[in-house]
């Protein structure tokens, strides 16, 4: 019984945030909102604003870079970009990730199994 | 590594904070934008696009407050708001953050200063590794105050040495040396065995420690030198190693040279040290052979009470070794090497920096008293603070920033006055307490210094801190804080009772000040001169070049214009230091030898014929010596009242004949009957003592004298004559010019110092405490303005006001005498041993320290309470 629109997990974001920018490439913090929300097809809830503080976590740590540019709109906005750290950071993490998974998917369907 | 790169982000955003805000908002607000805009062209009203966005995006004050906790470090971010909010309030109060960081100022400085001084005596270790094992050992005789042994034991306990891990002895003192080529000065030599520098643990810096064989008689001589004798003798030379230098007219072979920190275990100054070449052989058949002063490091887990069992059977052989007559006053002593060099410095220490303590505490106390004033000022503030969320925690961590920052300042401005003080110390005595020309202000006294502002921060600041606002003053109701009155009151109790315990103390100790500079010596020393001269074996080795050289000083002295008489003794009044036999080696006709024992000391001096005069010493009965009882055909001595008394009891001492040091002597005529003189000191009382006539016999000769001068000029013009003339005689010869008042003054300077100090304290103490009563009675007063008012308007005269005021304060100052008057009983007893001719509970210093303070403290809460009088019941009545 999963509830239609998950909550986003503690630590996830950081990881979606690093693969939006790894196929999106640069992008400002509203792009990267709009991104998460299109590509989850809404049934991630995000409150937009939470976005910040995993951003300056993920500066802080070096994995992301900042930089002001102008937005479509031709407004001032801070893009975000993927540091070389950052790349190891989400090939890590995505291994991580999938070994998780793989491992939730092998209990699970035992589970169904007996 | 990953955290220091997040702490360094963290702590930059710290200091960037403004403009980190700046880059969020307008982030935020690019974000919230383009939302509005995604939305207007879904289709919605702008109005409701807008409010749209901001629901998707959520709350964006609770972000920012995320983003900023995240950004940077919380506890520092709150730490700086505190100190930028704590600096406000002190700029804001100039009145009040000077007295506070003034009255810090000077209890801090105050034991930073004393701390500085009494650290090298009681806490510092000393410059040798596990220091704590160094003992000094030997035995104790009415002869000698510290440990000596005798050589005909020692040669054999050295071998096995029992308790010890390692022994090793010195000859007592330095003795004077001198190098005397290319140029000669004089050096003090120190004489020590080959296992002296292992036994302390100290390396040579450069070249190496006195081999077994060097330390033999006849053996080639070595020397090593100290750190400073390199430095400046040989100009810190690098080949100083196996050069060679005339020492004494020796040619002897430098080894080695000591490091920089190097001291002598009984820190007498010594420029070289030799090997003491300890003839066993010589020492075994001469018993009981030389004195030495032995020291040794105990064995790992042997504490001092197990060596001194462990020595018994070792003590038990030297007492047989000793003279008969000494036997039964002889005992074992071990004790540690601090201790030593300490000796009775360490209760004046003591006293010295548990009364700074007390002032510090009394700062405490007064800075904590007006921080409370100002919380009760600010309690509506507080309680503000306090609804809006502040937690408590929160609250007490700003209240305690305001007293960090107040201690701090008061601890910077500290060491500046510690700096100040430690001169003033110096110069009230410069051998006031052992060490203390070595005191500075270095790092560890700094981290001390920094230490105790922290302890003031928190003590001064603790209790306004956990002051809780009462929630009624939200609504402006006017609380009156019962508590912190009690409180505050409670407060000024304590400073009263410390002081009056200071004040106690100063009190007796200056007493006994004035006891010690009022001691009768026993002679006039205004307008005395002395000259201590002791010539060297090098240049005067034969007795009749010694007598040559002090005719010729006495005749060229006694031609100074001014001179009223001019004397020679080997040694002076009242320092001691004088030759000694005891009473039972004085063998009189008639009186039966004494049976066992050594019947006590007996001082002896040989003087010159104008001694008497020169120090005006009164001769009771017969004559002073003459002339003529300094031929060597003569013998003639005159006995102080207390020797003759002892040995003729009420007969009559003159004409009467006796002989001397143990029945070797010609029998002597006593010719005369001089007065007493304090011969060891100030505080003991006179000794038997006798003269003999310094005699120009060359079997007799000295080459040590103390010239006395009795002048009817200036002592100063006096002092520089003398000086030229011995120049003009020897310019290499080292000698000291005193006058006689200042080798008295110099025995009451170690008591000078404390009792100097502890009044100064006192003095502080009663000064803090008075502003302390002073602060409170007038905070009383200003809050109960419009009580008294009321009071006056309802009829009471301005005398029932004063006497309300002061009754309070009546109360509380009783309060505090009382236990101030118990603590100086209880504490005073401690102070027995340093005081001289006055009894440690004397009621009359007790009840005028009482006095003093009382009279203090009514004057401290007068001036407020007058205040109180003039109240305008109209104006008061209309206050707020």
């Amino acid at each position: 019984m999963a509830p239609p629109r998950g909550e986003v997990l503690q630590g996830t974001l950081d990881l979606i945030v690093l693969q939006t920018l790894h196929t999106m490439g640069p992008l400002h913090g509203y792009g990267i909102a709009q991104r998460v929300q299109q590509v989850s097809e809404d049934l991630l809830k995000l409150n937009q604003g939470t976005l910040y503080p995993a951003l300056l976590r993920l500066e802080q740590r070096g994995w992301i870079a900042t930089k002001w540019g102008a937005s479509e709109n031709n407004r001032k906005a801070k893009f975000y970009s993927l540091t070389r750290a950052g790349r190891k950071q989400l090939l890590a993490e995505t291994r991580s990730w999938e070994r998780m998974t793989a491992l939730m998917t092998r209990l699970l369907s035992g589970t169904e199994g007996a | 590594m990953e955290w220091l790169r997040i702490f360094g982000a963290r702590l930059r955003g710290l200091f960037r904070k403004r403009q980190l805000d700046g880059e969020l908002d307008a982030e935020l607000h690019a974000h919230l934008e383009l939302l509005t805009e995604e939305n207007i062209r879904r289709g919605m009203s702008p109005a409701d696009a807008r409010y749209a966005a901001r629901r998707e995006f959520g709350g964006v004050e609770q972000m920012k407050e995320l983003h900023r906790d995240q950004r940077s470090i919380p506890f520092f971010g709150a730490l700086l708001q505190d100190l930028r909010f704590a600096s406000r309030m002190l700029a804001k109060k100039p009145g009040f953050t000077f007295v506070a960081v003034l009255t810090l100022a000077l209890g801090i400085g105050a034991t930073t200063a004393v701390f500085s001084v009494v650290d090298r005596a009681l806490f510092r270790s000393l410059p040798y590794p596990n220091e704590d094992r160094l003992v000094s050992f030997g035995l104790l005789a009415p002869i000698e105050r510290d440990e000596f042994i005798l050589g005909s034991g020692y040669v054999d306990f050295r071998k096995e040495p029992g308790p010890f891990e390692a022994v090793t002895s010195t000859a007592p003192g330095t003795s004077d040396c001198d190098i005397t080529e290319p140029n000669a000065i004089r050096l003090n030599c120190a004489l020590v065995e080959q296992t002296f520098l292992p036994t302390l643990g100290v390396q040579p810096m450069v070249g190496r420690n006195f081999t077994p064989d060097e330390d033999r008689p006849n053996a080639p001589r070595v020397a090593l030198l100290t750190y400073s004798l390199w430095k400046t003798r040989f100009a810190g030379d690098p080949g100083i190693l196996g050069k060679t230098i005339s020492l004494d007219g020796n040619a002897t072979r430098i080894v080695g040279v000591l490091p920089s920190i190097f001291e002598m275990p009984t820190l007498a100054a010594a420029d070289i040290l030799i090997p003491l070449a300890l003839d066993e052989d010589q020492q075994r058949r001469s018993e009981p052979g030389r004195v030495l002063r032995t020291f040794a490091r105990l064995r790992p887990g042997i504490n001092v009470p197990m060596a001194v069992a462990g020595l018994q059977p070792f003590f038990e052989r030297a007492v047989l070794d000793a003279p008969p007559e000494f036997r039964k006053e002889i005992h074992l002593s071990i004790q540690a090497l601090r201790d030593r060099q300490v000796r009775d410095a360490r209760l004046a220490s003591w006293l010295l920096l548990g009364s700074v303590f007390a002032v510090f505490l009394i700062a405490c106390t007064n800075v904590a008293n007006l921080l409370l004033a100002r919380v009760t000022g600010r309690q509506r503030e507080l309680a503000v603070r306090a609804a809006l969320g502040a937690s408590r925690g929160r609250l007490v961590r700003q209240a305690l920033t305001e007293s960090l920052l107040l201690s701090l300042l008061g601890g910077v401005l500290g060491c500046a006055m510690a700096q100040v003080l430690l001169r003033l110390f110096m110069s009230i005595a410069p051998q006031g307490i052992v060490r203390l020309h070595e005191a500075r202000l270095d790092l560890r006294v700094i981290v001390f210094t920094l230490a105790v502002a922290l302890i003031s921060a928190v003590f001064s600041g603790l209790v306004p801190a956990l002051y809780r606002p009462a929630p009624e003053l939200l609504i402006g109701k006017d609380v009156r804080a019962t508590t912190r009155n009690v409180l505050r009151q409670a407060l000024v109790s304590a400073q009263i009772a410390i002081s009056l315990m200071l004040l106690a103390g100063a009190g007796l100790l200056l007493r006994s000040l004035l006891n010690l500079q009022n001691v009768r010596t026993g002679m006039r020393t205004e307008n005395v001169l002395t000259e201590a001269i002791s010539l060297g074996g090098y240049r005067y080795p034969t007795p009749e070049q010694q007598i040559a050289f002090f005719s010729e000083l006495q005749g060229r002295l006694k031609r100074l214009p001014g001179v009223t008489s001019l004397a020679l003794s080997d040694s002076l009044p009242p320092s001691g230091q004088m030759r000694s036999t005891i009473f039972a080696a004085i063998e009189v006709p008639g009186r039966p030898l004494l049976k066992e024992g050594t019947g006590g000391m007996v001082g002896w001096r040989a003087v010159t014929p104008d001694y008497f005069s020169a120090l005006s010493i009164p001769i009771i009965r017969g004559r002073g010596f003459r002339q003529e009882d300094r031929l060597p055909t003569e013998n003639t001595i005159i006995l102080n009242e207390t020797l003759a008394r002892e040995l003729y009891a009420d007969a009559e001492p003159i004409g009467q004949q006796l002989r001397l040091f143990r029945m070797q002597g010609p029998w002597r005529t006593v010719v005369g009957v001089a007065a007493d003189v304090k011969n060891s000191g100030l505080t003991v009382n006179a000794d038997p003592e006798f003269y003999l006539p310094w005699k120009n016999d060359p079997v007799e000769s000295l080459s040590t004298a103390h010239i006395i001068v009795r002048t009817g000029t200036d002592p100063k013009a006096m002092a520089a004559w003398m000086r030229a003339e011995i120049v003009a005689l020897d310019q290499t010869l080292p000698f000291t010019i005193e006058t006689m008042s200042q080798r008295v003054g110099k025995l009451a300077q170690r008591p000078r110092f404390t009792a100097v100090l502890l009044s100064l304290f006192a003095g502080i103490g009663v000064l803090l405490a008075g502003i302390g009563i002073y602060g409170v009675v007038g905070f009383l007063v200003a809050q109960q303005t419009r009580e008294i008012g009321i009071r006056i308007s309802l009829g009471a005269t301005s005398r029932n006001v004063l006497t309300m005021v002061l009754l309070n304060m009546v109360r509380w100052t009783v309060a505090g005498a009382a236990f101030g008057l118990l603590g100086s009983w209880l504490s005073s007893r401690f102070l027995e041993s340093l005081l001289f001719e006055v009894r440690a509970h004397d009621p009359f210093l007790l009840a005028s320290a009482l006095f003093v303070l009382l009279a203090v403290a009514f004057f401290a809460a007068w001036i407020p309470a007058r205040r109180a009088m003039r109240v305008d019941p109209m104006i008061a009545l209309r206050y707020e």
